[in-house]
């Protein structure tokens, strides 16, 4: 009876959990990047992640393969993200209090952004089919193939960006950057170009994940919305600008949410994902982690 | 003269590093009590820590014979100390008549509290006497952020004596300024003196052994010396830690 | 006694210079509200005329909304707090309002309810979203208004997804004059006289020395301390008031609409009272009121030629942000202070 509970219940649901916790991954590295390295919490996160999924969609329908929309959104929404962060973010970024500026304005951008997807693509839910249809067994639990591919790409992808960042020159500069800007450019780091770059990169993170997340929760123009609080819990609770934070609150806190939504009711799994950020802001304000470039 | 600060024994660490320790010293009313010390010795977390900002680890601060130790800092500004900021600390988008206003608003009643700014008649009358005497009537509507260098410290101590302290925490007050402003610094704070106790953090030695009546000289967070200018100078100790090796 | 604030300047051509510059702001503030006054005023009475409802009851809900964010430009333009979740004591005002009213249909009662709970949740809520600042502080606040929306919105007493509807019409009792909360000019002139009232009550609080803290939080929060403030409790102070005013703006929705449903929580309603705040110019509070009327005619004129009226509010509210950061009051208000100085030479 209670191994049932595990084969069929629990275990499945467990991965669930892990697949969302690694799209949710995916979307908060992006943001808690660009907070470290630009300080700009970017409202629009959740509209970049729709426009991806929008993206695949319209691209898919018009025949292209799911393993190069893989590659090709991600490429697609680089441009949009650099263009964003030359053509909006920099001409606020030295107005007193930054903060608030590049949030507010980030907001007005995901407000176009999600209307613009009503106009173009309509108001109505899509689904595309699954890209890798099917099941495996893994120890007498049955899961979905494609489930599995995306939690072993998510991973993939997470270790990449672990290594960019720690281990490559462009890395270096981009921590260099986070830590003291005026001291990076003084050594010739471009400091306005990595930041445009940085932020191009967050957002095509954001549309990966939205490529990726089309197949099982469906394509709307709101879907980010209803994504990004829990992208932003997500980077709180890891720690504003912190990408081992992301990674682990991320795959903490999903698990929490998918086992909280078994065991209590999927009405409670909010409220208390809420409490934990909150818990951790009152207790740790910095987050579990510490920022990135500060150490 | 009576004792109006009395700091025993205080000390505070810093993850195993003790930033302050164990320092004792006494300032006595309508004197000035000035801290000195080369860089790193513990000057400012000295002042942090008797003004409240950080919680010391270990000794006493008391005012006027009343035990402040560990409170936050604004009940120790309620209980009468006022300080300025080594690093100009203004309110930069407002003018310098509502940086005073700001500050004297804490002599009314707190019925005044919830009364229209204009009843806050002593207030008032407060930034007045102020603007006069640090020599900032002119500039009284200009925004705090316009004023010159010089002008921004002289309104950084006016803020800090407007609330009527019982005694004035000057954390370098002649930082960057040009040797006449200096100068003028020093009279003014001179002048100061003959109606609040003074604790003062000052570089420049000059400045020092002209206004002081008494001096504690830090090192390496401990106390090293303490007594009057003459004998404070004359100290070997003090030579070889504070003067260059003697 | 000296008059410190108003000082001659040399040669008698000029203007006087004035030295409190918050207090000629905020008289420059009250014309134009009293401007704002007139030009409803003269609306009502175009309404009366013409024997209009529907162009009343959607200035009545401007008037609403303008109410929510007023109390969001308490807390960005006065105490510099972003709140993304004002929402959340707009739909607590309006639900407990219409709760109330359905049980007893007594104005004074739904009133009362509703600032009592603002009271209470506001404390509470302030404990928690007031242990952090800056973008922890919109995102805490976000998430609160984001829990009691997905509460409201399964809870099947309030209910659910569908609201609660039926709310009666309600007579205000005035002492003087009763007004019935269905009469569509009745009701708007009633809803401007409470929305002046809240404004009052705000630019009141605002000029008194507590007022001119909260200020000094926004400038400097370091500072504060030294003056003799405790910062937590003023920003709680400022976030409970907040809290009062959306609960009772809130309050009225119901009784305009005669039902209320879970959208009143959700961020669009705490995003829309940010955007009207930014339009018509933070630290202002006129600017709350000028920013919900612009809103609301931009919404029903760039709506009856489009639906997706919300991308060219959205462009709107971007090219504000970078252009002007003070909003169209920032360009209006100085040139009454102009005047103000000007007129009292």
């Amino acid at each position: 009876m209670f191994l049932d509970y595990i084969q069929f219940v629990l275990a499945p649901q467990m991965v669930t959990g892990l697949s969302l916790g690694m799209a949710v991954v995916l979307v908060a590295l992006g943001l808690t990047i660009i907070f470290g390295l630009l300080d700009v919490i970017n409202m629009a996160h959740g509209e970049f992640y729709a426009l991806g999924a929008y993206l695949a969609l319209a691209l898919g329908a018009s025949g292209v393969s799911f393993w190069l929309l893989i590659v090709i959104v991600p490429l697609l929404m680089m441009p949009i993200g650099y263009v964003v962060e030359r053509g909006l973010i920099q001409r606020v970024f030295n107005m007193p209090d930054r903060h608030v500026t590049t949030l507010l304005l980030t907001f007005g951008l995901g407000l176009v952004l999600e209307e613009g997807l009503k106009v173009v693509f309509g108001p109505t839910t899509q689904r595309p089919a699954t890209p890798i249809p099917g099941a495996v067994e893994v120890m007498g639990v049955i899961l979905p193939t494609y489930r599995m591919f995306l939690i072993g790409l998510g991973a993939a992808i997470v270790i990449a960006v672990a290594l960019v960042v720690n281990k490559t020159r462009l890395g270096a500069m981009v921590r260099a950057a986070a830590f003291d800007r005026n001291m990076a450019a003084s050594l010739g780091v471009p400091v306005e170009r990595v930041f445009a770059g940085t932020f191009a990169f967050g957002v095509a993170l954001a549309g990966l994940a939205g490529v990726l997340l089309a197949p099982i929760y469906s394509v709307f123009p709101t879907m980010g919305r209803d994504f990004i609080f829990l992208a932003f819990t997500v980077v709180i609770v890891g720690g504003m600008g912190s990408i081992a934070g992301a990674v682990v609150a991320g795959l903490v806190i999903t698990q929490i949410q998918a086992l909280s939504s078994l065991v209590v009711s999927p009405v409670w799994s909010d409220p208390i994902v809420f409490s934990i950020m909150v818990l951790v802001l009152v207790l740790r304000p910095q987050g579990l982690f510490g920022r990135l470039g500060h150490g | 003269m009576s004792v109006v600060l009395e700091v025993r024994g205080l000390g505070v660490r810093f993850g195993g590093i003790r930033a302050v320790d164990g320092v004792s010293f006494d300032a006595e009313s309508n004197a000035i009590t000035t801290i000195i010390g080369p860089n790193g010795a513990g000057k400012s977390t000295l002042f942090n820590l008797i003004s409240g900002m950080i919680r010391p680890s270990s000794g006493k601060v008391m005012l006027r014979g009343v035990d402040l130790t560990g409170r936050p800092p604004y009940l120790m500004q309620r209980a009468g100390m006022g300080r300025s900021f080594q690093i100009t600390n203004l309110f930069f988008e407002l003018t310098v008549f509502e940086n005073l206003r700001l500050a004297a608003q804490r002599l009314e009643t707190t019925g005044r509290f919830l009364l229209p700014v204009r009843r806050s008649e002593r207030a008032l009358a407060r930034v007045h006497e102020l603007v006069e005497r640090f020599a900032l009537a002119p500039k009284a509507g200009e925004l705090a952020g316009a004023l010159s260098h010089g002008e921004q410290r002289r309104l950084e101590i006016a803020v800090a004596l407007a609330t009527e302290p019982s005694i004035l925490l000057l954390d370098e007050p002649t930082q960057g300024m040009s040797h006449s402003d200096t100068a003028d610094t020093a009279a003014l704070i001179r002048d100061l003196a003959r109606d609040v106790t003074i604790l003062l953090i000052e570089h420049d030695i000059g400045v020092v052994m002209d206004i002081s009546n008494h001096i504690v000289v830090m090192h390496q967070g401990r106390k090293l010396a303490e007594g009057a200018p003459a004998v404070v100078r004359a100290d070997p100790a003090v030579k070889s830690a504070y003067f260059g090796h003697a | 006694m000296v008059d410190i604030n108003v000082v001659e300047a040399k040669g008698t051509a000029r203007p006087k210079r004035v030295i409190d510059r918050l207090g000629l702001a905020m008289r420059a503030s009250h014309v134009l509200v009293a401007l704002f006054v007139v030009a409803a005023l003269i609306f009502a009475a175009v309404g009366v005329i013409q024997d209009d409802r529907f162009f009343l009851r959607l200035g009545t809900e401007a008037l609403i909304f303008a109410g929510l964010a007023l109390s969001v430009d308490i807390l960005l333009g006065y105490t510099g707090l972003l709140s993304l979740g004002q929402a959340l004591y707009f739909g607590l005002g309006a639900y407990v309002s219409a709760v109330v009213l359905k049980e007893v249909p007594s104005f004074w009662a739904a009133m009362a309810a509703a600032l009592v709970v603002a009271l209470v949740i506001g404390f509470l809520a302030g404990l928690i979203a007031n242990r952090v600042r800056g973008v922890y502080f919109a995102l805490v606040t976000f998430g609160l208004a984001q829990v009691a929306a997905r509460a409201v919105y399964n809870t099947r007493s309030l209910g659910a997804s569908d609201g609660l509807i039926g709310v009666p019409v309600v007579p205000i009792d005035l002492g003087v004059i009763t007004v019935m909360s269905n009469s569509p000019a009745g009701f708007f002139l009633f809803t401007l006289g409470f929305i002046v009232v809240l404004y009052a009550v705000c630019a009141y609080l605002l000029d008194t020395p507590f007022g001119r803290v909260l200020l000094a939080l926004r400038a400097n929060e370091r500072r504060v301390p030294s003056l003799g403030y405790s910062t937590r409790n003023l920003r709680l102070s400022a976030y409970v008031l907040a809290a009062v005013i959306a609960s009772l703006s809130g309050a009225l929705y119901p009784m305009l609409r005669g039902f209320v449903s879970p959208e009143l929580l959700f961020f669009t309603t705490s995003g829309n009272a940010v955007i009207t705040v930014v339009i018509g110019g933070v630290g202002t509070l006129a600017g709350a009121l000028y920013g919900g009327v612009i809103l609301t005619v931009l919404k029903s004129v760039i709506g009856s030629l489009t639906e997706h009226h919300l991308i060219v509010i959205g462009l709107l509210f971007m090219a504000t942000v970078i252009f002007l950061p003070k909003g169209i009051m920032g360009v209006v208000r100085p040139l009454i202070e102009r005047m103000l100085r000007g007129g009292k030479r």
